[in-house]
């Protein structure tokens, strides 16, 4: 099975580098590609210093949309599954095979690496909170279960990469699971930890967190009722 | 009866709103089918200020308190439709954009690739 990482990066010069250098030294295996979104600090020179497989866009486009870059370049490149991968050393790159194993094991469409499976582990303050909130949405709307939707590390399987490299408004989002939830994907999740982040700076303040709360769960709702 | 005033400012609403158009189109910096909307909002004004009887009818007809309040409701309707048209139309742009965006970079890899392909031969 061929396996993509897509490591969208946006203003990640402090640690581009050390991720790209722990995850091809864990997983050799594995095929990465960063996508530099339009970044206005040094992340085109760590880039080129390191001879890093990458595309770079011309703008800042936003998350979806770098994200969404690497799955055209996965389709075009004939990939069997892509998992996406934080820049910022949050993501550890050893699950990166199992989660490979359950997508192949489970004949799955998505896999989610979640902090939360075992209930060792549960995300606090405002975060907790929504994650929990979107969960119990995800499950009214469609029945399945899943502990840790806003884990950014998730596995696609060749029909998503199609999804994601053709479709219109299709985002790595917690409402998109609910959405392949609801035509009969399979979303399954094993077990993972996650590191803090290791530089840069977090997008989840409580201002954030409210607005990507109300757009994650009326996304949800609208998916259930409109498509 | 719509006061003479009221009848007065649609006119000169319309004539503005027609020159400043006019004068967009002339120096290149709108496109002739944006324009129509405002033309035929502003067509539309000339005809509710010269003509009162239509306004005051279908203000009577639809249970208004005044036809000035008709006149006001046609104008937020049509503003509405336009930030509704304006709104998708820029979904439209922005998806168009980000297209372009990636396909650019895209391209711009494999031709890199290229190079290096050849270099490396």
């Amino acid at each position: 099975m061929r396996v993509l990482a897509v490591i969208p990066a946006y203003n990640e010069e402090e640690c581009l580098a050390d991720t790209v250098d722990e995850l091809s030294r864990t997983c050799p295996d594995v095929d990465y590609l960063v996508v530099n979104d339009g970044s206005k600090d040094g992340t085109q020179s760590v880039i080129d210093r390191e001879h890093m497989r990458a595309v770079s866009l011309p703008v800042n486009t936003g998350l979806t949309s770098g994200f969404r870059t690497g799955m055209k370049y996965a389709a075009r490149h004939g990939y069997d599954a892509v998992v996406q991968f934080d820049a910022d050393g949050q993501h550890v790159p050893s699950y990166i095979p199992k989660m490979a194993r359950a997508l192949e094991d489970h004949a799955a469409d998505i896999v989610i690496a979640s902090r939360c499976l075992d209930g060792s582990y549960r995300l606090s303050g405002p975060r907790g909170l929504g994650s929990r909130l979107i969960s119990f949405l995800i499950r009214a709307t469609t029945g399945t279960k899943i502990t840790d939707p806003t884990s950014g590390m998730r596995m696609y399987g060749r029909k998503m990469i199609d999804l994601f490299a053709h479709g219109f408004d299709i985002a790595p989002e917690p409402d998109m699971l609910a959405y392949v939830a609801s035509r009969g994907g399979t979303v399954v999740e094993i077990q993972t930890k996650m590191r803090e982040r290791q530089g840069g700076e977090s997008y989840f303040h409580l201002g954030n967190v409210i607005k990507y709360m109300s757009r994650t769960c009326l996304s949800i709702l609208m998916f259930r009722f409109l498509r | 009866m719509i006061p003479f005033q009221l009848r007065l400012i649609l006119v000169a609403g319309a004539l503005l709103a027609v020159w400043i158009v006019a004068r967009q189109i002339r120096k290149n910096k709108m496109l002739v089918e944006d324009a129509i909307f405002w033309m035929v909002t502003a067509f539309v004004l000339v005809v509710l200020a010269v003509f009162p009887g239509i306004a005051t009818s279908l203000a009577q007809l639809l249970g208004f308190m005044s036809p000035a309040n008709f006149v006001y409701l046609v104008v937020i309707a049509l503003l509405l439709w336009k930030a509704f048209t304006n709104s998708a139309e820029i979904s439209r742009l922005k998806a168009k954009v980000t297209e372009l965006a990636q396909e650019i970079a895209l391209a711009h890899m494999d031709e890199k690739d290229g190079r290096t392909d050849r270099e490396s031969r």
